[in-house]
């Protein structure tokens, strides 16, 4: 695997030298647990002009091969193998050396827009800074006049005033703007983004991915992108590289990686993720088991205790990445490449799709359930405070603002929107179990008083249980899991014997081994992990558990698995989901009804069909359209509405519409019909063909 | 005081507890989701630390010394003719000699005898105070963080209040009344009343953290009480810090005892502490040198040893720790 | 801004009243200047020691709460802090070992500072190499050392030079002793005189500065945006010196300006060995002479010392960093 001729993913016709030859790369670190085998031969050839995807989940190696490539690793890592750039070897280049090139002919884009920047600088200093170091002999002229050439392009408005702002008063997307003029700011030949979009909205990752391609085209530079989101890849790539434990196990074009995979780690990762443009049809797929541990790998293939089609020649020696028999360009790494293309073997072939469970309340229509929980124009409002030395209220923040929705037995509920958009605001209100602010939340018909009970407090808590984001934090590292399940048993009151019984059942029920209660939460995987979360939110056998981002932290991998943990619960136990998640493939697959929120508000609310197929809201058409899909053919062909700017502070109070300043159907109307969006809040009613499909839109 | 500026040195703290605890284990990935087999190698929480600990040949180093010392204090007399409180009045300031070991005092108490007295006396001190000191800041630290609002300002405010005065002015002021002889209580009383309250401003600050984590989160949706969350999450997870502070806590503990024993405020005869022992050393630098160097010598042992000590337990629990750049 | 500053400022005034009057009481609880009356030989007749006590405003048989409205008062309206059991006036004599403190003090703290922050610096970028851990054990050891052992010990090693040489190189006590006129020779002599306390403060003070600067460093060497400077072409040399560097001396900047705070009492034990007669010195001599309204002034004026400071951090903190900075 070492011959050059494997390693070229696709070779232009035209015989043009790539600018950068990545061969048998090797990175190793050291750690308390053993040497980490961070990445484990990779080989690649970039060409100008060619976007280079690369998709793994986390501990894959793909970001480390890229601050390989930039030289920016920790002095404990010990780089093998060959780096070239236009035939100049960079693994040789001492940091002094390699700064001339960084910056100037790669560049790079990192993934959390928030730190990347110096916070007491501003943003003129620092592009000055990148122009500079390059071109010491810029004049001031020249360097404001390019400085603001740049954030045009980038997209920032106001860009002469602007230069003057700290990186704090830049929202996250303006910040990651900023980060990328600064990397097109010497026209590089290369720009490495790591993961650029992952910590930021889906509207504005679209805007971001704009931004980037239009640099792209500005400056004729090679890309690597590296990402975990297979729908951002599907979208941007022209090649594919799929990395598993340290080393590529596929390379193709993006079509064929996507449409013809042979690696069934490439098939699983792709049947894996929900698909945001398809009703769901059936069960998510999940790859068994969680990634390889980098320390102390065992022989033979690190996919194969995954595998589904594993055999002992998988086990004996790991494949070599070659070229795969009858299909042009595309590479694999698995000893079963060619049962897999003779037979044509497909995804369905390899993974077994298992039966859903029968849902209690099948066939049941939803007005005859019994409403679980039901909020009524709850408000919440948080004061203020500007800065961290004039500590005074200067306005409040409508975080909630006037929100109605219910939620019935064994139905999922979901409420999707963008960061500061309220929706998990609105869950911890609700878990407060104290009377709103404004308006009225009822648990089972009871209305949450004022005062309440010890007894009722303890019923509620029966009744209502909560799910985090973060099963690592979520969960208490000093305690064995035994104490944490038994956690909410106690304060229901329950005898030893009958906790250590429920304790059991609940093990099993969330496919856990029994016998490991005993184990402290860091010695469990992630998707365990949220399990065990799963499982404590659920031992006093709960109405309603609201879920925030449960699956968000997790990798795609193990993502499919806990979706479909919390699908069959809900279908056994009855139990109703109250789900706020900002990944609209995640939603489309697990809920009933969805409500959107923007800026405390809900603007849509429907079922998971009428908002997805006939979305009535502009801001439900933008976010959807947002929303990239695994699929080449179909993110090529398909329009985007991008909206303008950013979410608006959410101290600005509205007397109108709040999306009336980014709509984009607000430019097409009239004069009048405009004066009412701005002058009159709309109001959340039925429109379109559902009764229970409604809108807050004047003109939808 | 000023909330911004201390604020701004704590953060490195906060963040250790919150990655604190995790690397605790090697965890090997199983093999199966549900998997019954998941055959790991386990090391344990404590096997690692002490593992950790043992590897740092400074803090081994100053574990014996430690040790070492303790013994000296706790046994040291037995195997010396003379007592602290008995001087040799025909051996007044005398030299080292055969029979006496570390020469005299002016006073002619046996040099030997007195330093295994002060020594127990600072060990002592130090000690006590250090644990109750933690004990205070942990409970009333986190207390106040917890439960927020109200409570939480006016308990900021009455610290902030109480640092506004230099502690060691008001433990001079406490321990100036004291006897000969309840010399050291007073002094072990007067160090922990005005000890604790910069430790319980620094335990505030991470509870402040804490308490954001969704774990106590947790607890506080399933309905369990605050002061069971108080003792159940939030002390055990702030445990290695308390650990640490209370063995560098001793450190400053026996600094502020040398340093008010050698201004004549702490501890007095007929009792003695190493402090004592240097006030009365200062006097006769010239003439009697070696009434000045070794109870200088037992002290930077004993402080040495027991920063070598926390750094490495420091280091041990809290590997990552960006807290405080003591050694190494 | 300024109203800011003036609404923390009163903020400051109350904390301080609530602050000194705790001390008082303290103070009066714990200390007993009738003592230093009754050890006297001959004693006193009881009515004169309650005259003088009653002149002073301590003595224990007026009720405490009467003798503090009369002190309070006397703050008041007078500017008077009272007396001390030999009838001298109490804030006159700290007033005039301010400038003893302050000759002392100063030098060494801009020293400390300027030492402890290149050594933090200096280290933390040569982090796990000897030099830090070299310099790292003897700032541990400088730190775990008690000011009284580290001042002892170089009066010790001093006089050994003294002797060698014949001469004497180095005073160890007081801060002047040249009674002449000549200029260049009184600042001679004062060198002579202050060098070894400056020495044995900036040997405890520069310590703190040191392992902090080298913590807040290393914490920001790691930072994403050092990561991002390195990747538009600076150095890591240049990264770290651009752009953590200035980030890191925010929290030291308003470290030093806490430091204002020590910089009265945290000299009391130098003074006592070098025999210098600054604030430090005299508050040991209101403890042991039972000076209640002494002792007290001096916790009145390192408690305005103190909160200065934290007005200074605050403002230098919002000041140097866009994040706090005002718009």
């Amino acid at each position: 695997m070492t011959e050059p001729m494997n390693t070229v993913a696709a070779a232009p016709a035209n015989g043009e030298q790539p600018v950068l030859e990545v061969r048998d790369l090797r990175v190793n670190f050291a750690s308390e647990a053993g040497t980490v085998r961070a990445v484990r031969g990779v080989n690649f050839d970039l060409y100008r002009g060619k976007t280079l995807g690369i998709v793994g989940e986390s501990g894959s190696g793909k970001s480390v091969t890229s601050m390989a490539i930039m030289g920016l690793l920790d002095k404990n890592a010990h780089v093998e193998g060959s780096i070239k750039f236009r035939g100049d070897e960079l693994l040789t280049k001492n940091d002094k050396e390699m700064s001339v090139l960084r910056g100037d002919r790669i560049a790079m884009v990192f993934q959390d827009p928030l730190s990347a920047l110096t916070p007491v600088f501003s943003i003129g200093e620092q592009l000055k800074e990148a122009l500079v170091i390059h071109n010491p002999k810029m004049t001031e002229e020249q360097i404001v006049s390019r400085s603001i050439e740049l954030l045009k392009l980038v997209g920032i408005p106001n860009a002469e005033e602007r230069l003057k702002s700290y990186p704090h008063q830049f929202s996250g997307g303006m910040r990651q703007r900023v980060v990328i003029a600064m990397a097109i700011a010497n026209n590089p030949d290369i720009i490495i983004c790591d993961e650029p979009t992952t910590a930021l909205d889906v509207t504005i990752q679209a805007q971001v991915l704009e931004v980037l391609q239009r640099a792209q085209q500005e400056t004729g530079a090679a890309v690597i992108f590296i990402t975990h989101d297979l729908g951002v890849i599907a979208g941007i790539a022209d090649d594919i590289i799929v990395m598993y434990a340290g080393r590529p196990v596929e390379k193709a074009d993006v079509d064929t990686v996507f449409h013809k995979p042979v690696m069934p780690y490439t098939m699983g990762l792709l049947g894996a993720v929900p698909r945001p443009d398809r009703e769901k049809s059936s069960r998510l797929v999940p790859i068994p088991g969680a990634p390889m541990n980098l320390v102390n790998m065992p022989k033979g293939c690190p996919f194969a205790p995954r595998c589904p089609l594993a055999t002992d020649i998988c086990r004996q020696g790991e494949p070599d990445l070659l070229p795969v028999e009858g299909r042009e360009g595309q590479l694999a790494a698995c000893h079963r490449v060619k049962e897999i293309v003779d037979q044509n073997l497909t995804f369905s072939d390899i993974y077994t799709v298992g039966e859903s469970v029968k849902s209690k309340f099948d066939g049941i229509p939803r007005e005859q359930r019994q409403t679980v929980l039901d909020v009524k124009h709850l408000k919440k409002t948080f004061p203020l405070t500007a800065g961290g030395f004039l500590r005074r209220k200067i306005g409040e923040v409508h975080a909630v603002d006037d929100v109605t929705l219910d939620v019935r037995e064994g139905e999922t509920v979901a409420l999707v929107g963008e960061s500061g958009s309220g929706k998990s605001t609105t869950l911890l209100e609700i878990m407060e179990f104290r009377q709103p602010e404004s308006g009225e939340i009822s648990v089972l018909g009871k209305p949450i008083a004022k005062r309440m009970s010890r007894e009722d407090k303890r019923e509620l808590h029966s009744n209502v249980q909560y799910i985090f984001q973060d099963p690592m934090s979520s969960l208490d590292p000093r305690l064995p899991i035994y104490d944490i399940l038994a956690e909410p048993l106690k304060v229901q009151g329950l005898s030893k014997q009958e906790i250590n019984d429920r304790i059991r059942d609940l093990m099993a029920l969330v496919e856990l081994n029994p016998d490991q209660v005993d184990r402290f939460p860091t010695q469990f995987s992630g998707g365990q992990r949220q399990r065990i979360a799963i499982a404590r939110a659920l031992a006093v056998n709960p109405k309603l558990v609201l879920l925030d981002e449960p699956v968000s932290a997790l990798d795609v991998s193990i993502q499919a698995g806990v979706i479909n943990l919390l699908e069959d619960l809900q279908n056994k136990l009855g139990v109703a989901y109250l789900f706020v998640a900002h990944n609209l493939s995640v939603i489309r697959h697990i809920s009933n009804r969805i409500a959107v929120m923007y800026l405390g508000r809900i603007v849509e609310l429907g079922s998971n069909h009428d908002v997805f197929e006939e979305p009535l809201h502009p801001y439900t058409k933008a976010l959807l359209s947002a929303v990239p899909v695994p699929d080449p053919q179909i993110e090529r062909t398909r329009q985007r509405i991008v909206l303008e700017g950013e979410l608006p502070s959410p101290s600005e109070s509205f007397s109108g519409c709040p999306f009336a300043g980014r709509c984009p159907m607000f430019s097409t109307l009239t004069k009048d019909q405009q004066a009412r969006c701005l002058g009159e809040s709309p109001e959340l009613v039925a429109k379109g063909g559902a009764a229970d499909h409604m809108a807050a839109c004047h003109f939808a | 005081m000023s909330d911004m500026a201390t604020e701004e040195k704590d953060l490195g703290l906060n963040q250790d507890v919150a990655t604190e605890g995790t690397p605790a284990a090697v965890v090997v990935n199983p093999v199966s989701q549900g998997g019954d087999a998941q055959d790991l190698k386990r090391t344990g929480r404590m096997t690692l630390y002490v593992r950790r600990f043992m590897r740092r040949p400074s803090a081994v180093f100053g574990l014996v010394v430690l040790c070492i010392l303790i013994l000296f204090a706790l046994f040291g007399a037995m195997v010396c003719p003379w007592k602290y409180d008995e001087p040799d009045f025909t051996a007044l300031a005398a030299a080292p000699s055969a029979d006496h070991w570390l020469g005299t005092t002016i006073g002619g108490s046996d040099m030997y005898a007195m330093i295994v007295r002060g020594l127990g006396r600072s060990l002592l001190v130090g000690i006590i105070s250090s644990t109750l000191i933690m004990i205070i800041s942990a409970v009333l630290g986190t207390a106040i963080a917890f439960f927020e609002g109200v409570v939480e300002k006016v308990g900021m405010w009455i610290l902030d209040m109480l640092l506004t005065i230099p502690s060691f002015l008001l433990v001079a002021m406490i321990v100036r009344s004291s006897s000969g002889t309840s010399g050291w209580l007073w002094l072990t009383i007067g160090i922990t009343a005005f000890g604790w309250i910069g430790y319980a401003r620094v335990i505030r600050t991470l509870t402040m953290s804490l308490r954001e984590l969704d774990y106590i989160r947790a607890a506080k949706f399933m309905g369990v009480g605050s002061f069971r969350i108080i003792l159940r999450h939030l002390v055990p997870n702030l445990g290695s810090v308390l650990i640490i502070n209370t063995v560098l806590g001793v450190v400053s503990a026996v600094n502020q005892e040398t340093a008010l024993s050698f201004l004549g405020l702490g501890i007095k005869a007929p009792d003695t502490s190493l402090g004592t022992l240097l006030m009365n050393g200062q006097s006769s630098v010239l003439t009697a040198p070696w009434i000045l160097l070794f109870p200088s010598a037992v002290l930077i042992l004993l402080t040495f040893s027991v920063q070598l000590i926390g750094d490495g337990l420091r280091d041990a629990i809290d590997p990552y720790s960006r807290s405080a750049g003591k050694a190494e | 801004m300024i109203k800011y500053i003036i609404r923390r400022l009163v903020n400051y005034v109350i904390m301080l009243f609530v602050a000194i009057s705790m001390t008082y009481f303290l103070a009066s609880a714990f200390m007993d200047p009738r003592s230093n009356y009754m050890s006297r030989n001959p004693r006193p007749p009881e009515a004169s020691i309650d005259r003088s006590l009653d002149l002073a405003n301590i003595n224990d048989k007026t009720p405490v709460l009467v003798r503090y409205f009369n002190w309070l008062k006397g703050i008041v309206t007078e500017w008077n802090w009272g007396l001390s059991p030999d009838q001298e006036p109490v804030a006159p004599a700290v007033a005039s070992r301010i400038s003893s403190s302050v000759q002392l003090v100063a030098i060494s703290t801009v020293l400390s500072i300027i030492i402890g922050v290149s050594l933090g610096v200096y280290t933390a970028i040569r982090q796990y190499k000897w030099q830090d851990r070299a310099l790292n054990a003897v700032s541990t050891l400088f730190l775990v050392t008690p000011a009284a052992v580290l001042g002892l010990l170089i009066v010790l090693g001093t006089i050994a030079i003294n002797n060698a040489t014949g001469t004497r190189i180095f005073y160890v006590t007081g801060l002047h002793s040249y009674e002449g006129g000549n200029i260049g020779l009184a600042i001679l002599d004062f060198l002579q005189h202050i060098i070894l306390p400056t020495i044995v403060l900036v040997c405890i003070g520069y310590v703190n500065y040191h392992l902090t600067q080298r913590t807040y460093l290393l914490d920001t060497m790691n930072a994403d945006y050092v990561r991002t400077a390195r990747a538009k072409g600076l150095t890591l040399n240049q990264a770290i010196r651009k752009h953590a560097l200035r980030t890191s001396l925010i929290p030291t900047t308003t470290n030093i300006a806490f430091s204002i705070a020590s910089i009265f009492t945290g000299a009391v034990i130098t003074e006592t060995v070098f025999a210098i007669n600054g604030l430090g010195r005299y508050f040991v001599t209101t403890i042991q002479d039972n000076d209640i309204n002494g002792a007290v002034c001096i916790a009145a004026f390192s408690g305005v010392c103190t909160l200065a400071g934290a007005l200074l951090a605050d403002i230098l903190a919002a000041w140097l960093d866009p994040r706090i900075r005002l718009n």
